[in-house]
């Protein structure tokens, strides 16, 4: 469905998205994860057609964004929310967008209505909060009946139930067919959402994988409970095995519990508790990406 | 088509239309009374001052300018472009739709503008007991007064384009209107190829130029060169640039 092709992107002499290669495949929700700064947004926005690749390109359905012949219907985007002009009413933005891209004007009372935002949709949207605009933001995506969604940090500013309301949407979308490409930075959020993720980092691709086998290879700790936890400490990093007490005779040990509970065993320490704790989006997240400390 | 509606519904779903149709309509009443109350009987009776009074509807080149500017530039200003160039992916034509809407509603404030001076003006000459003569002579600048604002809001597009910045523009345009302009007068003869001063030869209708003004067609002519430039050196700058991450 979206196809990224050896990206580049520079701002001067800065390298925004470095030779970035990638596709999100039809039908998933695919999540695009990075740090600040790492090149999603500036990726996002070459692929709508806003910003100007250096070189490679970026398409939907094979096509630039700009090539395509009915871009609303087939793609919706979410951009920003303070993307609005504050004097407009949240319909008349809607009856804009549906008037530009030729659609019916009964579309934008149908798609305020899919965003719970009838009642407001005569106020002007300056007076908006901020889970409002992303609402509007999201009607604004529906207007064409896409089947893809691209979303850049939707949840940023939301509140617990914007981000629920938005996680079940999503899901609602995607299970009726539709592909969806988010960024965020709520991996938390992410993990229970996406069925794959692009991670970026420095603007260059660090990992494409399922969430589940992402997770599966982050290093999960082993958690271990003894009475005699100071004793088998000392035997870990003797064995060279790294290991912090956490709390009164319990350790976070980073090596397998096979390894753990042997290494016990040899030693004749008693173990109360031994858990393999599973690695997490976040942790495979940050093993990805985190710069080594000088 | 479609890219044209959304530019004239974007035109009229925000308060800048009404707020510049006021101004201009208070600065029209100001401006005829000084210029009706300070003429005697016998001088306001020339179908020469007749003519001229008539011709202050070309203010509206002023406003002109600036909404064709703003049509552009207030979406930068709110990060709008990114919705508007998501709906219409062709820049070359979201910016000629802009343009063109530029110049519709332009003529319709035009209109009203010569209307409200054709109004203010019977009002004032009934008033003070004098006969305002409608005819082809005295009426021509209503027809200069539509022209030099719609060929003013192409040059506003095109400046709006260029600069993307909404305070930039409007300061540059007031600047030059009010101090560029005076500047350049010292250019003597030349002077007349100034853009507020061949649009100025425009609104005056003047078949025959002189020394120190153009000739109508040839006022349009240097108005629409101004426009083609203008316009030509914005949407290249627009073509070849992204949009903004947010307003400005």
């Amino acid at each position: 469905m979206i196809e990224v092709e050896r990206l580049t992107k520079r701002f001067r002499s800065a390298t925004a998205v470095d030779d970035l290669s990638f596709s999100v495949p039809k039908g998933r929700i695919t999540g695009f994860l990075g740090p600040n700064g790492a090149g999603k947004t500036t990726t996002l926005r070459v692929l709508l057609g806003l910003a100007l690749p250096t070189s490679g390109r970026a398409t939907v359905s094979g096509r630039r964004y700009r090539e395509l012949a009915e871009p609303l219907r087939t793609v919706g985007a979410v951009l920003e929310a303070s993307n609005y002009h504050p004097a407009r009413s949240g319909r008349n933005h809607l009856r804009v967008l549906a008037a530009a891209a030729g659609l019916s004007p009964g579309r934008v009372d149908e798609v305020l209505a899919e965003v719970e935002l009838s009642g407001a949709a005569k106020r002007r949207v300056g007076g908006y909060s901020l889970g409002m605009r992303q609402r509007l933001s999201v009607a604004a995506a529906l207007l064409g009946e896409p089947e893809l969604l691209v979303l850049d940090e939707p949840a940023n500013g939301l509140d617990p139930e914007g981000i629920r309301w938005l996680r079940n949407f999503l899901r609602s979308f995607a299970g009726r067919g539709g592909t969806v490409f988010v960024s965020s930075h709520v991996l938390g959020e992410m993990s229970q959402l996406a069925d794959e993720v692009v991670i970026i980092h420095r603007g260059k691709l660090v990992a494409h994988q399922s969430v589940a086998e992402l997770t599966l290879q982050a290093a999960g700790a082993t958690r271990v409970r003894s009475p005699r936890a100071d004793e088998l400490l000392a035997r870990l990093r003797a064995g060279g095995i790294d290991a912090e007490p956490t709390e009164a005779g319990a350790l976070a040990v980073h090596a397998p519990p096979e390894r753990v509970g042997d290494l016990a065993a040899e030693a004749g320490i008693p173990l109360h508790e031994l858990v393999a704790e599973k690695g997490s989006l976040e942790e495979a997240f940050l093993e990805l990406t985190t710069e080594p400390q000088p | 088509m479609n890219a044209l509606r959304a530019e004239l519904l974007k035109a009229v779903t925000t308060r800048l239309l009404l707020w510049f149709g006021l101004g201009l309509l208070a600065f029209l009443v100001l401006v005829l009374s000084i210029h009706i109350g300070s003429h005697d009987l016998q001088s306001l009776g020339e179908r020469s001052t007749q003519r001229t009074t008539l011709a202050f509807g070309g203010l509206a080149a002023i406003v002109a300018v600036l909404i064709g500017s703003l049509l552009v530039t207030a979406e930068y200003a709110h990060g709008t472009i990114n919705q508007s160039l998501l709906a219409v992916p062709e820049r070359g034509k979201l910016l000629a739709a802009k343009l063109a809407a530029a110049i519709l509603v332009v003529f319709a404030i035009a209109v009203l503008a010569d209307a409200a001076t054709l109004l203010i003006a019977e009002l004032w000459y009934r008033g003070r007991g004098v006969t305002l003569h409608l005819n082809g002579y005295t009426l021509a600048p209503f027809f200069g007064a539509v022209g030099g604002s719609m060929l003013a809001a192409g040059i506003g597009v095109g400046i709006g384009a260029l600069l993307r910045r909404q305070t930039g523009a409007v300061v540059a345009i007031l600047l030059w209107l009010l101090i560029g302009e005076g500047v350049i007068s010292a250019a003597g003869d030349s002077a007349r190829f100034a853009p507020g001063r061949a649009l100025g030869a425009v609104v005056a209708a003047h078949e025959v130029g002189a020394r120190d003004v153009l000739g109508v067609w040839a006022a349009v002519a240097v108005g629409v060169l101004y426009a083609a430039i203008f316009c030509g050196a914005g949407f290249l700058v627009v073509l070849g640039s992204d949009a903004p991450t947010s307003g400005d």
